[in-house]
């Protein structure tokens, strides 16, 4: 993870990224049990296996998080447009809770996080407030090989072990996670409008236009992203799209992947068997 | 579950049945093990293709109190709330111990937690079975000589996995920490009322709060000897009936490698041919 | 379990008769039970309302002022507690009681046997050697002291068997390949087995001010620490010891396999009722285990 989409390298984004050491004191109380030898992993037992299968160990669970106060931006009710502060709001609050993980994997000499997981947590006391967690178990390669990535941060995904293992049998390594998010805001459709189309099946350019253009300004993001950690490709691609507690027509596009660099041009996984199981 | 190279060569199921069903007619032996298990009969077979045994339901209860008040408006942990919650863990965990050294168990596997809370008291339920080796080797023993064995929230599938790379369970650690929510003064929250920015002394407060819950659950497993905690949950979430106090809780499984090494398990890569299985719909043909 | 006399409706005596067969399996475990030899040969069921008042051991009337150990059969649980001030006073609840409701579970224990003994005749009146695939519900109709008790599953005869020992059918909630896998392993169904435990709390005065958030009266005190309600303790220990020990006691020497276990607990106006019920495959071993390879483990590809 690397930077926002603009302007992030003037003003007020800058800041929070300046903080290295802005870890809670328990966060580096615990981290220092697990430099000793203890780990903790929510990996399950079969992921836990497969991670050790592809030669990494499994040196804790790290997790970074921020609350952020995400109000409202003015937005024009007939005008469809990206809201870029609260575009920018979504980003840094995100960049925060994994910059917060980085460290805390970063402070155990990890080589990346796997199973990283991003969640937003919305609570009845918090007022607009919003909490953006990132979590996910730190591991380190068995055979003192540095898997980090380019910009020399511990690579991190949100792959699953199962997932992890498979990607690692084809050739490639993760990167990190990579994101970009864009929120928008829909036109509510004017009265004129609205009597003109009424009892008609039409396509509403603007709205499709709109949609287009939001989701295209997410991904884009999320490949430039990738292409500062100079990866060869992105897996497993999500797509969410979220109103949060905006109402109906500012909604947010999330689009969210593994950046992965092919390092070998050999496939190890094996020839799959077909089954068919007899399990109800 | 057993290969294709299986030497027992195919099954005969049908005999099997009818030998299976005539066999009601024998007296039954007398001195058969009668043991109670709330496994399946596949974890039942994973665990005797490693040579145990399941012996007995056991549980574990306990009730602890937590004062009056203490859930009012506060700040920072609500340290009773977490020590009573801790407490009726270890009470808990300690009377299942107890029943599983009594029926000889070296542990119990496929642990269900429990827990309810109330606002004058946290109840603890634990229900498992307790598993054994069947034909301990002499070098095996029971890992503590003072307690019954091992608890752990791990199904005896996960629990046979783990042996078969080398592992062992040691124990269930649990970690929870009771905050009340963070408070920003009238005067912060017009302040901050049209601005998208990080709300510092909120995320260091529960921050903190969840870091604490993990802290306990390490020291937990250390106090265990264990060398790793898998498959850790965490859940977080406000209190029933106190909104403004929120619940931070991890628990896992401890476990120790028992072997030399990590034994690797070289998966084999399956493709499932049965992911949409048509359901033939005899009234979806009269539309 | 005791068998009540035949009441099976005029109607599934019809139904029963008829030439072809019901099943309440999956197509999945049909064929599996084909394939094992096992022919259905109708879906069989079994119900009974039961209605329990309160006005035995539990009821809230007999709560008494004295330390009186209200026992209603020899060898059930009862525990009582002494209040340790040592005064006394109407508002103050000098002594205390767990004990085992043995009616309420009695009556439990008598809906479920009679469902299960007309289960059991529907199976005989199809001509079946077991019952596989049982489904049991056990809910509460309009009100609480009403409940009802259902069994359903699918009779079957085993092919190239004789019939099971005095016509009585074998049974249990397992079906498929699940019961293939069990009979693979060396274990044949007996019955199944299910049982149901009630234990009624009357909390003497330090449980009371635990319950109340009163544990230890100044800030100051120990107690204002958290500590553990011993009385409430026991009661959930008792409650799961209970549903154990009256399900082993219908076991003999067998074994029993999948049990599920299930715990409630309601308020009474004498204090707290904490329940459970436990109930599984009552299975016996008729050959020594084939002990299956270690599995190998797999990854999917989706």
């Amino acid at each position: 993870m690397t930077a926002a989409p603009k302007n992030e390298t003037t003003g007020e984004s800058e800041k929070p990224t300046a903080l290295p050491t802005d870890l809670p004191k328990d966060a580096s109380r615990r981290l220092k049990e697990l430099e000793d030898g203890l780990f903790t992993s929510d990996l399950s037992v079969n992921e836990f296996l497969l991670v050790k299968e592809v030669g990494f160990h499994p040196l804790g669970f790290v997790m970074g998080s921020s609350i952020y106060h995400t109000g409202l931006q003015v937005r024009k009710f007939t005008k469809s447009e990206e809201l870029t502060k609260l575009t920018e709001a979504m980003y840094n609050a995100r960049e925060l809770a994994m910059t917060r993980m980085e460290e805390e994997a970063d402070e155990l000499g990890a080589d990346g996080v796997v199973g990283v997981r991003l969640d937003v947590n919305y609570y009845e006391w918090g007022n607009d407030a919003a909490e953006f967690i990132a979590m996910g178990t730190a591991v380190k390669a068995e055979n003192g090989q540095s898997y980090r990535n380019k910009v020399g941060k511990p690579f991190t995904s949100d792959l699953s072990g199962q997932d992890f293992w498979t990607i690692m049998q084809t050739g490639h390594v993760p990167q990190g996670l990579v994101m970009g998010t864009c929120v928008y805001h829909i036109a509510h459709r004017g009265l004129g409008q609205a009597i003109s189309s009424m009892g008609q099946n039409v396509e509403l350019p603007n709205f499709t236009q709109a949609l287009y253009e939001a989701r295209e300004l997410a991904m884009t993001r999320m490949q430039d992203e990738a292409n500062e950690l100079g990866a060869s490709g992105i897996v497993g691609v999500r797509l969410e799209e979220k109103s949060h507690q905006w109402g109906s027509h500012t909604i947010e596009f999330l689009s969210l992947g593994t950046a992965v660099t092919k390092t070998s041009a050999e496939v190890t996984l094996p020839r799959p068997t077909t089954i068919i199981s007899l399990d109800n | 579950m057993s290969g294709p190279e299986s030497p027992a060569g195919p099954v005969d199921l049908k005999s099997q049945m009818a030998r299976a069903a005539a066999s009601l007619h024998d007296a039954p032996a007398p001195k058969a093990s009668a043991a109670t298990s709330d496994l399946s009969i596949d974890e039942t077979l994973l665990l005797h293709s490693i040579d145990w045994e399941p012996v007995e339901l056991v549980f574990g209860a306990a009730v602890v109190s937590v004062p009056g008040g203490v859930w009012n408006w506060g700040d920072g942990e609500i340290v009773q709330a977490s020590d009573a919650h801790a407490k009726a863990i270890e009470v808990a965990s300690l009377h299942m111990d107890r029943q599983c050294a009594h029926v000889h168990g070296w542990g119990v596997v496929g642990v269900s937690v429990d827990v309810a809370i109330h606002s004058h008291h946290i109840d603890v339920r634990l229900l498992g079975t307790a598993v054994r080796p069947t034909r301990p080797k002499p070098t095996e023993k029971r890992q503590f000589d003072n307690r019954g064995g091992f608890i752990s929230d791990l199904s005896a599938r996960d629990f046979v996995l783990l042996r078969q790379a080398g592992w062992a369970p040691v124990g269930l650690t649990f970690g929870t920490s009771f905050v009340y929510a963070p408070r920003r003064s009238a005067g912060t929250v017009l302040q901050q009322k049209g601005q998208n920015v990080e709300l510092a002394n909120l995320t260091t407060a529960m921050y903190s709060a969840r870091e604490s819950a993990m802290e306990r659950l390490q020291a937990s497993a250390l106090s265990l000897g264990g060398q790793g905690v898998v498959a850790v949950r965490v859940w977080e979430g406000p209190v029933s009936f106190a909104a403004h106090a929120i619940q931070f809780s991890a628990v896992g499984t401890a476990v120790r490698l028992e072997a030399d090494a990590h034994q690797y398990c070289q998966p084999q890569v399956v493709l499932p041919l049965d992911d949409s299985v048509v359901q033939f719909d005899a009234t979806s043909l009269r539309h | 379990m005791s068998s009540v006399p035949s009441d099976i409706p005029a109607e599934s005596e019809g139904r029963l008769s008829a030439p072809s067969f019901s099943s309440g399996l999956t197509v999945p475990d049909f064929a599996a039970c084909l394939q094992m030899g096992l022919e259905p040969v109708g879906l069989v069921q079994g119900y009974c309302v039961m209605k329990w008042s309160f006005y035995g051991a539990g009821s809230p009337y007999m709560r008494g002022m004295g330390a009186y150990q209200y026992n209603t059969q020899q060898g059930a649980y009862s525990e009582s507690y002494q209040c340790p001030h040592g005064y006394v006073g109407g508002e103050h609840i000098s002594w205390g009681q767990n004990f085992e409701q043995t009616m309420v579970e009695a009556a439990w224990t008598q809906g479920f046997t009679s469902a299960y003994s007309r289960l059991l005749e529907e199976a005989t009146e199809a001509g079946g050697h077991g019952v596989i695939g049982l489904v049991d519900t056990v809910r509460s109709l309009t009100d609480q002291a009403v409940v009802e008790f259902h069994l359903l599953g699918t009779a079957v005869v085993v092919s190239d068997a004789p019939g099971p020992p005095d016509g009585r059918p074998w049974t249990t909630y397992l079906a498929g390949q699940r019961l293939a896998k069990l009979v693979e392993a060396g274990f044949m169904p007996v019955s199944i087995a299910a049982s149901m435990a009630s234990v009624q709390v009357w909390p003497y005065c330090m449980t009371e001010y635990y319950l109340r958030g009163q544990g230890g009266t100044y800030r100051w005190s120990p107690q204002y620490a958290t500590s553990e309600i011993e009385q409430l303790s026991r009661a959930q220990m008792a409650v799961c010891r209970l549903a154990r020990e009256h399900v082993r006691a219908q076991l003999g020497t067998d074994t029993l396999y999948g049990a599920t276990f299930a715990a409630s607990d309601y308020e009474s106006s004498g204090g707290p009722v904490l329940e459970a019920t436990l109930r599984g495959n009552r299975v016996r071993r008729f050959k020594a285990f084939d002990r299956l390879d270690p599995p190998r483990p797999t990854v999917r590809l989706t």
